[in-house]
């Protein structure tokens, strides 16, 4: 498309001011964590430290169990992951490609757990958990979270399922599989992008928890997740900001990067899910 | 002979693998979700406060329903809700849709804006409420600098105690965190249309206004039907940031039915009654998805 | 290798019936084609027969092996898809072998196989390529390959040329045959193109709607269609079908009387014939004409004409016959539109069939 240069430009431009007034909050956690905190209990703000203080971040690390926390997050993502992601394969598979009694209306129910308020299922969970001895266990979140996956993960993985042609399976299965073993053998390995997609998505979603966290590991400062540490560094009456933004940027981090890395898959997961 | 009767590659067995497979997920989601529904349902039926589950069952009251439908907390819950719907869902559709155009421009370097453009998805809700907490921090909060230096007014304003100023910093940073979803669904259903769409437009003589009202809005009216939706369900939902951001308050400014049911249930221990706002609250979600997508429910998912 | 017996296989899903009791002996190296539009039951024939779909009844031999409720992998078959079905994420070499390897055949027994199958079919190059590297043209004779390596009984095949482009097509139909002769398997081969079933079958099973229309080699396919669907549906240009009615015996067409086929009662008719069957200038029915259109193929041209009073439109689906009648003729000359033209044929080279039946009654 043919375009003038003041268009050019005055894209450009554009772009540049939304970017910067839409990123300048992430922008601003970073100055705050490098600035001391006689720097920040002033103003007007300094938008760039005199001198940044890496050793906040140093600081932070060692005098807060934060890797601690970041390490709960992961194991809570990674055991709510594996089993949501079992789960919603071979739910997916077979909506996908078996028309089963029942099966649509299984189908239907799970969206609609996606408008279930997490405020409304912790409390039951809270009690069965209790009378299960989870309370305070990492396995608590384990199951938690899933709630909150499979209803996306299933229909994610259904929606990818679909797009590979069922004359797969049946070459193989023509070659001598059984049913299971194409499923295994052909369209899983087919299917690995959308699998990491989903995976990925499933992730961020474990990471982002933070009802459930809270109601059910408060008592078990072991076992504190990331979001559930880092709300106890905010004071009642006063914050050291820099710290607790030094600490904010450990937690943001790791998802950011995957963010950047990845969000070829993320979004391809998000948008070929919904899009039918 | 038992061997053969398991062979699901045999014509007549094929669809027990249907079944099969589904097992799993109906187990779990049995267990879950399903269970803990009925147990919700169940326990709003009930005058009770801390729930065991090996308790012998309380008798039957509605007791909580009329609570509910009587407290001018409920209603104010309500009405906070309707209002943060509103207001974020409105802003979030305005600036996802405004970036999703913008990008979608072709020039160089498209791809990094796009990904620029929605890193706020990828910053944990408890991390957002960091930065905008100290952006609206009264004593020395950049919003508050801002806010003098262009003239808006004269004093510091009290982010954090004043109810409408409260209302405003949680409807800000939910817009933040709620925007990139709009955004990337928007840009998915922009970047659908094929380009000879638009190719045949141009040589029928349609104008840019033309074809964005004619060829544009038709595609995205479907994705933004389910992106507005979705949306909406998030805000009616979300627990972490006001919770952590005013907890409810200040006056209960900032209570929605979800921190509404959070607060009755583990603050004042009041399960059955918590949970009976939580039922409400689930099924004026129900009925707001579809009054908002009518018999397209199922095509939206 | 060996014959295959369907005996009354039928399909129902719920309460739609899609393929009626369909019966038919195939014997040891036949090349059977089973043809038919779209929705004519054909695909789920042959789903069937491989063990992709279970039957609603009936029974499926494949030489002695009664194989009806066997796993398709025990059917001792090999199939060639419409769209290639190749392992993406395989070789061509591992696409070969993976039915092998599936059966726990040795490795070096399975590369000597691959490598055979291979060379026969010019792929020996490509054997450590990826499916998405090869064109269409090389991904399905992989496909035919995978197939020939397992050394079945049977070969299905359906509509394997589809996804090709013309030129490939008329190729790779040649392949085939040559491939058949080579190695003389029993195969059914599904298509809707009633040119690669003329081409390439000893028999063909016409279908329409589930059920069978004709069972027969090309040439009586060709010479003698039992009914309307089957004279319509085989050659090209279809057949031409006019209204005409038998009085006395005799049959008026275009003002020319003759003499109908013996034994063919008075009363609506429904008149059959070739494009082919009609030639330039006078003979045995001779008949003139003012052409609506004339397509010019060099050493061919199609003849468009009205049918006047013997317009015979069968139903909505047929399209075709909105044109009007077609004479095929050879001829070099300039043939113009409008003008009048001489046309005749031989009357033994007339089709009847009957009106309501719709059956062929000479």
């Amino acid at each position: 498309m043919q375009r003038t240069t003041l268009q050019t430009l005055s894209l450009y431009a554009g772009l540049a001011v939304v970017c910067g007034v839409l990123l300048f909050p992430i922008y601003w956690l970073f100055v705050t964590a490098l600035s001391t905190l006689a720097e920040i209990r002033q103003l007007p703000p300094s938008f760039w430290p005199a001198e940044p203080q890496w050793s906040t971040f140093a600081k932070v690390g060692t005098e807060r169990p934060i890797f601690l926390w970041l390490w709960n997050s992961t194991l809570a993502a990674l055991g709510s992951v594996a089993l949501s992601m079992v789960v919603s394969v071979f739910a997916g598979y077979s909506l996908s490609r078996f028309s089963v009694k029942g099966g649509r209306s299984l189908g239907l129910f799970i969206l609609t757990a996606k408008m279930l308020p997490a405020t409304l299922l912790v409390i039951p969970l809270f009690g069965i958990f209790r009378s299960m001895g989870l309370i305070g266990s990492l396995w608590s979140l384990v199951l938690a979270h899933a709630t909150l996956i499979i209803p996306f993960t299933t229909w994610m993985l259904k929606g990818y399922f679909d797009t590979i042609p069922r004359e797969l399976e049946q070459a193989a299965m023509v070659d001598g599989c059984s049913p299971l073993g194409a499923l295994f053998r052909v369209v899983l390995p087919v299917a690995t992008p959308g699998l990491a997609a989903t995976a990925l998505y499933a992730f961020v979603l474990s990471w982002a928890d933070y009802a459930y966290a809270r109601t059910f590991l408060t008592n078990a400062q072991g076992s504190w997740t990331a979001n559930l540490g880092i709300t106890t560094m905010k004071g009642e009456y006063v914050t050291d900001w820099n710290e607790i933004s030094a600490a904010a940027v450990f937690i943001a981090l790791p998802i950011i990067l995957i963010y950047l890395f990845l969000e070829r898959y993320l979004v391809g997961g998000l948008t070929a899910g919904a899009e039918k | 002979m038992s061997l053969r009767f398991l062979d699901l590659a045999r014509p007549s067995r094929q669809h027990w693998l249907g079944y099969l497979l589904l097992l799993p997920a109906v187990a779990l989601v049995a267990l879950i979700i399903v269970y803990p529904l009925f147990v919700s349902l169940d326990l709003s039926f009930q005058k009770i406060g801390m729930a065991t589950l090996s308790a012998p069952r309380k008798p039957f009251t509605l007791e909580n329903y009329h609570k509910l439908f009587a407290s001018p907390d409920f209603w104010n819950s309500c009405w906070v809700t309707i209002k943060l719907v509103v207001v974020v869902s409105a802003a979030c559709f305005a600036v996802g849709l405004g970036t999703a155009l913008l990008v979608n421009n072709r020039f160089k370097g498209r791809t990094l804006a796009r990904l620029f453009v929605a890193l706020p998805w990828a910053v944990p809700e408890v991390i957002a409420v960091v930065i905008f907490a100290w952006i609206f921090d009264s004593s020395f909060g950049l919003m508050n600098w801002l806010f003098i230096k262009l003239g808006i007014t004269s004093q510091m304003i009290n982010w954090f105690s004043e109810p409408t100023a409260a209302f405003w910093v949680v409807a800000v940073t939910m817009i933040w965190k709620g925007y990139p979803f709009v955004s990337i669904m928007t840009l998915a259903g922009l970047q659908s249309i094929p380009e000879d769409f638009y190719n045949a437009a141009k040589v029928d003589g349609a104008n840019a206004f033309q074809r964005f009202w004619y060829i544009t809005i038709p595609v995205l009216m479907s994705v933004l039907g389910v992106t507005s939706v979705l949306v909406v369900l998030w805000v009616f939902r979300d627990f972490s940031i006001i919770k952590v951001l005013t907890d409810g308050g200040p006056l209960k400014a900032t209570q929605t039915l979800s921190i509404m049911t959070y607060d009755q249930a583990f603050g004042f221990f009041n399960m059955g009654y918590a949970s009976a706002i939580g039922i409400v609250t689930l099924v004026l979600c129900v009925v707001a998805s579809l009054l908002m997508l009518g018999r397209k429910s199922q095509a939206m998912y | 290798m060996a014959g295959i017996s369907i005996q009354n296989v039928y399909k129902d899903y719920g309460a739609l019936n899609v393929l009626k009791e369909f019966s038919l002996e195939i014997a040891d190296g036949e090349f059977v084609v089973l043809v038919g539009p779209s929705g004519c039951g054909k695909s789920t024939m042959l789903k069937i027969l491989a063990g992709l779909e279970p039957a609603s009844g009936g029974k499926i031999m494949i030489g002695d092996r009664d194989v009806t409720d066997l796993a398709p992998g025990d059917r001792d078959i090999a199939m060639v898809f419409q769209n290639y079905a190749l392992y993406p994420h395989l070789t061509v070499g591992q696409n070969m072998g993976f039915g092998l390897k599936m059966r726990g055949m040795p490795k070096a027994e399975i590369d000597r196989r691959v490598r055979a199958a291979a060379k026969i079919l010019a792929v020996d190059h490509l054997l450590d390529r990826r499916p998405k590297a090869l064109s269409g043209g090389q991904r399905q004779r992989v496909a035919l390959g995978r197939a020939i390596v397992r050394e079945p009984r049977a070969f299905l095949m359906d509509e394997p040329l589809s996804n090709l482009d013309a030129k490939l097509r008329v190729h790779t139909r040649a392949e085939i045959s040559a491939l058949h002769k080579r190695i003389g398997v029993t195969t059914v081969y599904v298509t809707h193109d009633q040119i690669e079933a003329m081409t390439m079958a000893d028999r063909v099973v016409i279908m329409r709607d589930g059920a069978i229309q004709q069972i027969a080699d090309p040439d009586t396919l060709f010479a003698k269609p039992e009914n309307l669907f089957v004279a319509g549906f085989i050659g090209s240009p279809g057949m031409n079908f006019l209204r005409a009615r038998i009085e006395a015996g005799k049959l008026t067409l275009f003002g020319q009387t003759f003499n109908a086929a013996v034994g063919v009662g008075a009363g609506e008719i429904i008149v059959g014939i070739r494009p082919e069957h009609l030639a330039l200038g006078p003979g045995d029915v001779t008949f003139t004409v003012k052409p609506t259109l004339v397509e010019s193929l060099g050493s061919e041209k199609y003849v468009y004409f009205e049918p006047g009073e013997h317009a015979y439109r069968a139903d909505a689906r047929d399209e075709e016959r909105g044109k009007g009648l077609i004479a095929r003729i050879a001829h070099a000359g300039p043939i113009r539109e409008g003008e009048e033209l001489v046309l005749s044929f031989n009357a033994s080279e007339v089709h009847l069939f009957d009106a309501k039946t719709e059956k062929a009654v000479n």
